[in-house]
């Protein structure tokens, strides 16, 4: 649920005042722009389909109501937007689990002997760990950085991405291990380097 | 209560995702943190998800690095005037209207003159340590229920 000045903000941009939609894009501006550029990869691409996703923002306001949380209302927005351009370029390589029998699927975790065990230096670990982000289908980057960046709770996910909350929990779970293996796969390069 | 059927210590990484994440009921809560304080395996595999969600933390927090309200107010000012705000159900108007603003949000974008005031954060990366300091998997930390193959030495 919006807070009473947001609340107050967007019906005073659904009753056409620019400028109070103008606050509110101040407010988000750099939370949307973070979320797709992750997503997408491309700061230049993440600055236009930022600019597109207040744009189609500012022209499904008169649809907002209270009861819906704004930051997911828009969040909504900026996932279809960015996954519109990642189904374009066909980089997108959503990973169907459905077929999987319930409580078959791989829970299991990354051996966790294979702990790097020398230090590597803070900015090696941060590229890593961005390189390994952007490795992983985009439905796992995408939830992963819903919980661990916007510190969405579940049910706002769920929110956002149209989803179960048991979906958000299962996806997130799988989420995690792929990007542990993945990061984990990166340091025994670098170890092997 | 210290008896834990072998099939337990697999781990069930949702419960332990969603245990992570505060995401749990009283109930299940309790269940893990039993399970935790005597299990050497999961615990490890605990922190390896701490491990990863503090390092997703310490990501450099990007800006955008100028003020799209700005650009934003000024392409509204040059809209066709929006019709009248009609009352209907929020989420039977959402697919439709943001299917409709496509066309419209493909018109003009910003300059590349705005990409250059885009400031680098410093990186909070403290966080990441937490890879590097890690006990190596499998550390027994001493409890009887922990008899994971290979955990107890
Ligand atoms: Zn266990």
């Amino acid at each position: 649920m919006a807070d009473d000045a947001e609340s107050g903000l967007i019906a005073r941009a659904q009753a056409g005042e620019h400028r109070a939609f103008a606050v509110l894009v101040r407010q988000y501006q750099d939370r949307v722009f973070r979320f797709i550029l992750r997503l997408v990869g491309a700061r230049d691409e993440a600055m236009d389909l930022t600019q597109e996703t207040f744009m189609k923002a500012h022209q499904a306001l008169p649809g907002w109501r209270p009861e819906a949380q704004f930051r997911t209302w828009l969040f909504r927005i900026a996932h279809n937007t960015a996954l519109d351009v990642l189904r374009r370029r066909q980089r997108i390589e959503f990973v169907s689990f459905s077929d999987l029998p319930a409580g078959e699927e791989d829970h299991a975790l990354p051996d966790p002997a294979r702990q790097p065990d020398e230090r590597l230096a803070d900015s090696q670990s941060i590229e890593l760990l961005e390189r390994t982000l952007q490795e992983l289908p985009a439905e796992h980057r995408e939830i992963l950085l819903l919980r661990e960046v916007e510190d969405m709770s579940y049910t706002e996910i769920a929110a956002t991405l149209g989803i179960a909350e048991g979906t958000v929990k299962s996806r997130i779970a799988r989420a995690r291990s792929a990007a542990l293996a993945g990061y984990q796969r990166h340091t025994g390069e670098h170890r092997d380097e | 209560m210290n008896e834990q059927p072998a099939a337990m210590h697999a781990p069930d990484l949702p419960e332990l995702s969603a245990y992570l994440d505060g995401e749990l009921d009283a109930g299940g809560r309790q269940r893990i943190a039993t399970h935790l304080a005597g299990c050497a395996t999961c615990a490890a595999h605990l922190a390896e998800l701490q491990a990863l969600s503090a390092g997703f933390r310490a990501l450099p927090d990007e800006k955008l690095g100028f003020d799209l309200a700005g650009v934003i107010e000024g392409r509204l000012a040059h809209l066709p005037r929006p019709p009248a705000v009609r009352r209907r159900d929020w989420w039977s108007g959402l697919p439709v209207a943001i299917g409709a603003a496509a066309s419209i949000a493909a018109g003009v974008f910003m300059g590349s003159t705005l990409v250059a005031g885009s400031a680098a954060t410093a990186p909070r990366m403290a966080a990441l340590r937490v890879f590097d300091t890690m006990p190596p998997g499998n550390l027994c930390i001493g409890l009887e229920s922990c008899y994971v193959k290979g955990s107890v030495k």
